[in-house]
């Protein structure tokens, strides 16, 4: 696939998959890769829920990266009110709530199943990319597997299935 | 789970700072109060630029208006504890109230909605102690609880009553509650108590969700197998016969022609078959008229202190429990709730909240 030109807005659980599989550097090189300030935070030791933590320094991440957005109560409310009964994680919403204030056109990379069923809802599904993908169209092949939720061919069968669950499938 | 509930919030919170539904569309700029109705009962959504408005004129946070994982103005806990403070107390109690809302949230989504009609017990505060023992073998008979009644309970109240039972890691002091809500109704037991205080608590809970209505129990009440209040000693004596029932006890011969020196090693050893406290069995064969109240008096207490056992077998149940971990499951696999969020949740990394699911039992949706 050709590689997407525009900015890349990753997720926690993305970053810490990418730096686990030393394809961090990779994907900057590739892309404008962007993210938000508690998105951030949830990479330090002590928030990224993770048993066995990765230590990223936190000005290093922020310097690597194109841009890291603050995001204000109005903008989380957008996705309080359009999917209430989604529960995402702050980072999350964070995230959503950022990219539905942009115009370009930016994909989300984000592997959460609960993250990916409100961009289907809101009419997004295409832009949602795989972290493989990403690797892949920057000519990376990370030394050690990505897990199976950051794949493409798992991206294409959660999305099919979260596309019809949300009753969108129908005519 | 329901979408109104920033609507509900909105009016709970109006209610709280007593303003009326005219203050607050004065308050929001609306021109009448229709529109604060509306938003209330769900009629109409709430906007982004509302809900704003809402955080900045009623002084909350966005979460509080937009967690569904939150208790607000909803749900009676009534607590089994000792010497725990209110603050303590009421700092626990909102900790198990984001569990139980989110069960509540979740369940119906994932096809596991609460039965929609309740049980109850046609006990009254004024009925003898009697007639709640009675109560008490009759749900053990009509719920088949068998020859060991406590190794059955949390199933049959699960399975037949629908009540969510969680195991919990607790405050030292707190023994557990029984919680209702208007559409479920939950027991939490600290599972580290030793396990026949466990069971005894499971036994008293349900007594107080099945005569909630006629006796609501008091918010905290102290956790103790004997005494209290009339609701709470009616509620003593419904779970010991419902643990100890009389066919049961029966069947270990004749406790009077026992010797005062042999009784307490006989009270450990039918305690542990039993799973309950050898003291709790004592003053049911008082109940029952087994025992001599001087006799069971002769027994000191350090005799039957851990049914007799130097250390007490760290048998612990596993976290929440299977139905709770399914719910749980279900909804990060269908993409209703993020596994960090479902970890935040449960105060676990995704890792151990993987291991929880597959203790369980349950497999595991977590595949970050």
């Amino acid at each position: 696939m050709a590689r997407h030109q525009g900015p890349v807005l990753i997720d926690t659980n993305a970053i810490l998959e990418c730096f686990r599989v030393g394809s961090w550097r990779a994907l900057l090189n590739g892309y404008s890769v962007e993210t938000v300030e508690e998105c951030v935070t949830e990479t330090q030791t002590g928030f990224q829920r993770r048993r066995a933590e990765l230590q990223i320094d936190a000005a290093q991440l922020v310097a690597s990266l194109k841009a890291v957005h603050p995001v204000e109560d109005a903008q989380r409310a957008v996705v309080a009110v359009r999917a209430p009964d989604i529960a995402l994680d702050v980072g999350e919403r964070s995230l959503w709530a950022h990219a539905l204030t942009r115009s370009d056109v930016w994909v989300l990379c984000g592997p959460d199943k609960a993250s990916m069923r409100f961009g289907v809802r809101l009419g997004l599904k295409d832009r949602l990319i795989a972290l493989e993908a990403l690797l892949d169209d920057a000519g990376h092949r990370p030394k050690e597997a990505l897990k199976l939720a950051y794949t493409t061919k798992w991206l294409e069968k959660v999305l099919g299935e979260l596309f019809i669950s949300e009753g969108l499938g129908r005519s | 789970m329901t979408t109104n509930f920033i609507g509900a919030r909105i009016k709970a919170l109006r209610e709280e700072r007593r303003l009326s539904q005219d203050d607050l569309a004065r308050l929001f700029g609306f021109k009448d109060r229709q529109t604060v109705s509306a938003i209330e009962t769900g009629e109409r959504r709430v906007t982004a630029e509302e809900l704003v408005l809402a955080v900045e004129k009623l002084g909350a946070s966005l979460e509080y208006f937009t967690d569904p994982f939150m208790l607000v103005g909803e749900g009676r806990f009534s607590w089994r504890q000792t010497d725990v403070g209110p603050q303590k107390l009421s700092a626990y109690e909102r900790s198990a109230g984001r569990w139980i809302a989110a069960f509540r949230a979740i369940a119906p989504q994932v096809g596991r909605s609460a039965p929609l009609l309740r049980r109850s017990l046609g006990i009254t505060r004024h009925q003898r102690f009697e007639e709640a023992m009675e109560a008490g073998e009759r749900f053990v008979a009509e719920f088949r609880l068998g020859d060991v009644p406590a190794m059955r309970l949390v199933e049959v109240m699960e399975r037949e009553l629908g009540i969510l039972v969680l195991m919990v890691d607790a405050f030292q002091g707190i023994s557990g509650a029984a919680c209702r809500l208007p559409e479920l109704d939950v027991v939490v037991i600290n599972r580290h108590e030793v396990e026949g205080r466990r069971h005894f608590d499971l036994a008293h809970e349900l007594f107080h969700i099945l005569t909630w209505d006629a006796m609501p129990p008091e918010h905290s009440e102290e956790a103790r197998e004997t005494g209290g209040n009339r609701v709470e000693q009616l509620a003593n004596n419904f779970a010991s016969a419902v643990l100890m029932p009389k066919p049961v006890l029966d069947r270990y011969g004749d406790w009077s022609a026992i010797g005062v020196g042999d009784l307490a090693s006989r009270l450990n050893v039918v305690a542990n078959e039993l799973q309950v406290t050898a003291s709790a069995l004592k003053w049911r064969l008082v109940a029952m008229d087994r025992l001599k109240p001087a006799i069971a008096r002769s027994v000191p207490d350090a005799a039957l202190r851990n049914n007799g056992r130097d250390a007490v077998p760290a048998a612990v149940p596993a976290l929440f429990s299977k139905p709770f971990m399914e719910v749980i499951g279900l909804a990060v696999d269908e993409g209703r709730v993020s596994a960090r969020r479902a970890g935040a949740l449960l105060d676990l990394t995704v890792d151990d909240l993987a291991d929880l699911f597959t203790t369980h039992g349950v497999s595991s949706p977590v595949e970050l």
